[in-house]
């Protein structure tokens, strides 16, 4: 309705509302909050080791250090705790899985004493093979790492093997594969390998956990999810006499999450811990190096792809099995392996789909939510494969994926119907801007120019009843407090939702303050992932600002005796269509109504309310094939291209151009979704040039750390980067909008891989496509690096 | 050990009672209240801790603060005593920082080049704020900022 | 945050005081420049003194100024006054290009060229420059002042010729005997700072003279003699540049280490070799080029 009229604040590149704070040293983030001289500090002990069995531990010597007030280990809290599968404690207890994981904590008056003593407390292990390589374990004998495998409770769309390293498999079963290959000209089958990736936010994992001597806990936490992690202290602390009363999780700015602060990992610490230590704020934050092995980290993955193609290039099947090496837990990874196992095929439309997505305990890390969840990782398999099928045709690259690019209304291989999508107009702008086609030169004899194109699509990735919900207060002035619990984490969030809350109030977005997220105050929401606040909670306020507006209406039909349908709001007044004179200004009724002719009020304090559930949404597919349920509630879907440079000699390589098309649906801030395509592309390419988690065979990450984890720096950007906006509307989204903020992560892995060939003739199977690899192979005179 | 040093902060006389091995980052923090350097790495390597010391950007986390007795240091709140510096407005205008945790070492980083290179070409701009990591921009909206507020 | 041992500071103002408290506390004395190696050290538990001699104080190791037949760099001279100074630029463009690659702003406004040298890490990317410059380190300690050349310097990974005692008080740089260009080469993983897992410093002479050196590709930097013997003499040809690619096994022994496997530095070190050449000569014949490192 909205978008047919003119809209005066949304789909404008409104300044970030905060901005000033953030330029200006007024920014807050955990870290920076200061809790008095009662503060104490906690460290944690850590497992050597990969996998073992704890045999002792001894905290004597700890405990006797002046300044140690308490030492805590597993048998302080045997509780599990995890977001869809509960599967951690909150310290290790008989075993440990990765190295690294908390086995003990100290707590002490200041952080060189916790440190000293953590040093002090002595655990004897008992090793147990361990395990790093996906294939490895899911062979029959291999070592369990997850022996209660059985008796984990879990959401009812994951399909763990008790006795096995399999913690869910995901199968999707469309249309006939067998059939489908035999219909196929060509068949063609390879393997892709993907490794372990880490966030890395510049602001570390923090929180801070006060339990008063009332019993009530509150925690600070740098975090993506406020109400879900109060969720989950309340499942684990539940034994201890815990609710959702007596907790509260209150989160300032986050300085970047990408998905590591998303669930609860070291934060649980801060909510267990303070139980032990009555009336005391006990701080607990973690160095660059634990942030590396002790948060969630991007999965691994090996995946094996066949596909089958007419010789007019129409895809005929696809098989694809996928092991991921999801870590030690998978309380959250799981959920990356179902989601993206749903979509493994890519925007395609591919009558007969056989997915194995393969969610494998190892003895590494937790693998978690990264920017992108699973697509990113299962499209450099896709996206290259389908570029090397199309040139085995002879095909063109883009011809062949256009013709097969999905549509709406096709069947998605779950069998529900694809969502309203610009692919195809994504696909052509890219093409233009990037001159598809157009063989370029270098002047330098030793280098070679490419191009390389994907396209990519992601659903949000949530339980069917994510709710999302809004409260809205005006002040005298007009101003607006607006409460929601999705966390800026650099995204944009309280600007986008500024906006839509001014457009329907006709407030201006600088005058609307969003609050962060206070459990006890703001009102619910799920996680700030999925890309789904842009929809979710964009929803949400819209209707809390409707909410709004009907009461101020309602007070003027009351008052004013004017027919409540011929109101309507303009430049913060009140406004009737029948009577052009007739002008209230917000600022004198919304606190203290509207005077009748008695000298009574009407009207007052105006305060809006806005909840939202998705509709459609159902997670209650069939185990066996997957199909039946609704469990993606859209699609938002690109194409993206780039230019790439590669030196000869030494594999070198440089992007020159780089455009990436996405479809917003209706971008409420375009320059925010502009900059979001700048930032997740280089996020991208960090992945494929230069990234990567190295562990040595003891399963020890071997560069947790800048100096050897190559996060791109200024110098490391394209030299040009196109950001193109795309908008089909969507139907349920506020003003059409839907979610951008993961994908433009998504293309970059498999489109560099796809340049290099084109520059080169190397086809690098495995991320990161680093010049070592490339140079090699030239070198060698290899066509394929696995 | 305990020491007093005593420095000027953001053009403020300052004492304050440390221990040698306290950074400077740690006693900005924790002891005079100044909260814009951040710990991102405690390395040197992403930037977050950038301070300006007698003028000049250096990391926090590498320095003790025993170092900087009768020394000037002058961190993101002390740029804006009369307003925001153009460089400031500049950044604010192109609404430039995401999660604005690198926004500290960045601005200072740029405030200093542009001191010393008023006009910076764009490959400058990039080798100046090389040195600060920043996760969510991809560095456009950053270099833009700089770039405009140079064309002043 | 990271937390340190304890130490006593000290911020002597005099050579003789620094030197009377390096013998002083002997074994558990460790110096102090920019701090950016020995600053982590010590947070990180690798270094514990017991007393840290911070030499910043000591206003005549600022010194940078050229000498008789060169130029003399205190030890507190950083890496980015090497970078803005006019002498530098005039007279040793290579040692300015090979400094600008080092980390970034931020830490080569603290970073010595001393410290570096002292912390002598196999991949210092000073020290290719230094070595074909035939830069002489000065010392001094209650004994005496004592010269090292800069080819003797580096004993072996984070080791160097610096005795119990002893500090550096600033390196003298020679000029070439006449025309020259240079060029340093680094490989980087990317653009943006990172430790050279390989470099190579070059300086073309009159006469067809040539000095190499690597970085990174060995357990110190050093030159490269064998090479230099093989071009000595020679113009610069393609022929002539394959003979000395050819001699490059002989004089690196690099390492697989997580920053690059031995394969690859042996593969691009030649390549770097190559280009290295070509724009050190083409600096010395004057050509137009634009200053600064080559990054493979
Ligand atoms: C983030 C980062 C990035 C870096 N990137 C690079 C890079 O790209 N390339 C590169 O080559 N280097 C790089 N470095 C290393 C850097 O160059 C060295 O740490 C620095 O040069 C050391 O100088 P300093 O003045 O800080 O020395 P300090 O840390 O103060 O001292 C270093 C060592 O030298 C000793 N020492 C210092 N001065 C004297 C003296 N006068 N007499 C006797 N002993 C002395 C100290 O006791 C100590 O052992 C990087 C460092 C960091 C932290």
């Amino acid at each position: 309705m909205e978008a047919m009229e003119e809209l005066k604040f949304v789909g404008k590149p409104t300044p970030r509302i905060d901005q000033q704070e953030k330029v200006l040293g007024a920014a807050r983030y955990v870290d920076d909050l200061d809790f008095g001289p009662n503060l104490l500090h906690a460290q944690v002990v850590e497992s050597s080791l990969a996998h073992a069995r704890i045999k002792k531990i001894d905290t004597s010597e700890a405990e006797k250090l002046p300044g140690v007030v308490k030492v805590v280990t597993g048998k302080d809290f045997p509780y599990h705790f995890g977001l869809y599968m509960q599967d951690r404690h909150i310290f290790a207890q008989d075993k440990v899985r990765f190295a690294g994981e908390q086995v003990a904590a100290v707590i002490a008056r200041d952080l060189a004493t916790a440190k000293r003593a953590a040093k002090r407390v002595k655990i004897i292990y008992e090793p147990l093979p361990a395990i790093l390589d996906p294939r490895e374990a899911v062979k029959k004998d291999a070592t369990l790492i997850h022996p209660e495998l059985g008796a984990y409770s879990h959401v009812p769309w994951f399909f763990p093997k008790p006795g096995s390293n399999i913690a869910h498999w995901r199968k999707v079963r469309k249309g006939d594969t067998i059939q489908g290959f035999a219909e196929a000209d060509l068949i063609f089958a390879d393997t892709y390998r993907v490794p372990r990736y880490a966030h890395c936010s510049i602001e570390l994992h923090g929180a801070i956990g006060l339990c008063d001597h009332s019993g009530r806990i509150t925690v600070w936490a740098a975090s993506q999810s406020p109400h879900t992690q109060r969720h989950i202290f309340a499942q684990a602390l539940a034994p201890l006499g815990f609710t959702h009363q007596n907790l509260r999780v209150i989160t300032p700015y986050v300085g970047g999450g990408f998905g590591g602060k998303a669930g609860v990992t070291m934060e649980i610490l801060a909510a267990a811990l303070p139980t032990l230590v009555k009336g005391y704020p006990i701080k607990i934050h973690w160095t660059r190096e634990q942030e590396f092995y002790n948060t969630y980290q991007r999965p691994a993955l090996v995946g094996t792809l066949k596909m089958g193609v007419k010789k007019d290039g129409t895809i005929t099947a696809f098989d694809y099995l996928i092991h991921w090496d999801a870590g030690a837990y998978v309380e959250y990874g799981a959920n990356v392996v179902n989601a993206s196992g749903l979509s493994a095929t890519g925007p395609y439309r591919i009558p007969n789909v056989r997915i194995d997505a393969l969610c494998v305990y190892t003895n590494l890390p937790p693998g978690g939510p990264y920017r992108g969840f699973g697509y990113p990782e299962l499209l450099f398999g896709v996206e290259s494969h389908t570029t090397r099928m199309a040139q085995q045709l002879g095909m063109d690259v883009v011809a062949f994926k256009r013709k097969n690019a999905i549509r709406e209304g096709d069947k998605l291989p779950y069998g529900a119907p694809m969502t309203p999508n610009g692919l195809t107009e994504c696909i052509d702008r890219v093409v233009k801007t990037i001159e598809w086609g157009k063989k370029e030169e270098h002047s330098d004899p030793n280098k070679a120019i490419g191009k390389g194109f994907a396209i990519f699509w992601k659903a949000p990735a949530m339980p069917p009843n994510a709710a999302s919900s809004a409260f809205l207060k005006f002040n005298e002035d007009a101003s607006v407090n607006l409460l929601i619990s999705a966390v800026e984490i650099g995204q944009g969030v309280l600007t986008a939702m500024a906006q839509i809350a001014a457009e329907i109030l006709t407030v201006p977005p600088e005058k609307i303050r969003v609050e962060s997220p206070d459990t006890d105050r703001n009102p619910y929401e799920w996680q700030t992932v999925a890309s789904h606040v842009a929809w979710g909670t964009g929803n949400a306020v819209k209707r809390a600002a409707i909410d709004a507006r009907e009461q101020i209406f309602e007070a003027v039909h009351h008052a004013c005796f004017l027919e409540k349908d011929a109101l309507y709001l303009e430049d913060e007044a009140v406004k009737c269509r029948t009577q052009p004179g007739f002008a209230l200004l917000l600022k004198e009724i919304v606190i203290n109504g509207i005077m009748v002719e008695d000298g009574t009020y009407r009207g007052g304090p105006i305060m809006g309310r806005g909840t939202f559930m998705p509709r459609f949404t159902s997670a209650m597919g069939d185990p066996d094939t997957g199909q039946g349920g609704h469990p993606c509630v859209h699609y938002t879907v690109g194409a993206a291209a780039l230019t790439l440079e590669v030196d000869k000699q030494t594999g070198r390589m440089k992007v020159l151009k780089a455009v990436e098309a996405i479809d917003a649906g209706k971008a409420i801030n375009p320059q925010i979704v502009k900059d979001q395509i700048c930032g997740g592309l280089l996020q991208g390419l960090g992945t494929v040039l230069y990234e990567d988690m190295r562990f040595d065979e003891s399963g020890k990450l071997l560069n947790p750390n800048f100096t050897d984890y190559k996060l791109p720096t200024a110098m490391d950007i394209p030299d040009e980067v196109i950001p193109i906006i795309v908008e089909t509307p969507q139907a349920d989204g506020p003003f059409g909008a839907r979610g951008i903020a993961e994908h433009p992560t998504i293309p970059a892995a498999p489109m560099v891989a796809n340049a290099v060939c084109d520059a080169v003739g190397v086809r690098v199977k495995s991320m990161p496509v680093t010049a070592e690899k490339v140079g090699l192979a030239l070198a060698a005179g290899q066509t394929e690096v696995e | 050990m305990k020491k007093t040093i005593t420095l000027t902060l953001n053009g403020d006389a300052r004492s304050v009672d440390v221990e040698t091995t306290e950074t400077l980052l740690a006693v900005l923090r924790n002891k005079l209240g100044v909260k814009s350097p951040k710990c991102g790495c405690d390395q040197g390597e992403c930037g977050a801790c950038t301070v300006l010391l007698n003028g000049k950007s250096v990391r926090s986390c590498l320095i003790f603060s025993v170092e900087v007795d009768g020394q000037e240091v002058v961190t993101l709140e002390g740029l804006s005593h009369n307003g925001p510096t153009p460089l400031q407005q500049a950044f604010i205008d192109r609404s430039a920082f995401q999660c604005g945790y690198c926004a500290p070492g960045v601005i200072l980083s740029a405030t200093e080049l542009l001191t010393v290179n008023p006009h910076p070409t764009q490959t400058e701009v990039q080798e100046a704020i090389a040195g600060n990591l920043c996760r969510c921009t991809g560095y456009e909206s950053l270099i833009e900022a700089i770039l405009a507020a140079s064309r002043e | 945050m990271a937390v340190a041992r304890e130490f006593e500071y000290f911020r002597p103002e005099t050579l003789e005081h620094s030197i009377s408290l390096l013998g002083e506390y002997g074994e558990n004395a460790r110096v102090l420049a920019g701090g950016t190696d020995m600053a982590l050290k010590i947070k990180q538990g690798v270094e514990t003194p017991k007393a840290v001699v911070d030499i910043k104080g000591i206003s005549e190791l600022e010194r940078l100024e050229s000498t008789d037949n060169g130029l003399h760099l205190g030890a507190l001279v950083t890496f980015s006054q090497v970078m803005a100074s006019g002498l530098v630029a005039a007279n040793f463009p290579l040692l300015r290009d090979a400094a600008a690659t080092v980390g970034s702003v931020g830490i080569r406004n603290r970073a010595t060229l001393v410290g570096s040298l002292c912390s002598a890490v196999p991949s210092l990317d000073i020290g290719p420059a230094l070595l074909v410059h035939e830069a002489v380190v000065l010392t001094r300690s209650a004994g005496g002042t004592r010269k090292t050349g800069i080819n003797k310097w580096f004993t072996g990974p984070k080791q160097c010729a610096l005795e119990p005692g002893e500090l550096v008080t600033g390196i003298v740089v020679p000029l070439p005997p006449g025309k020259a260009g240079g060029c340093y080469v680094k490989r980087g993983r990317y653009a943006g700072k990172d430790p050279a897992q390989a470099g190579v410093g070059i300086l073309a002479m009159e006469k067809n003279d040539y000095r190499v050196a690597f970085c990174a590709v060995g357990p110190v930097a050093k030159r490269a003699p064998s090479i230099e013997t093989c071009l000595h003499g020679q113009e610069l040809t393609d022929p002539l540049i394959k003979a000395a690619q050819a001699l490059v096994p002989q004089e690196i022994s690099p390492i697989t280490d997580i920053r690059a496997s031995k394969a690859y530095r042996t593969l691009i070190i030649k390549v770097m070799l190559e280009r290295g050449l070509k724009t050190a000569v083409s600096r010395l014949k004057g050509k137009p080029s634009a200053h600064g490192a080559i990054w493979i």
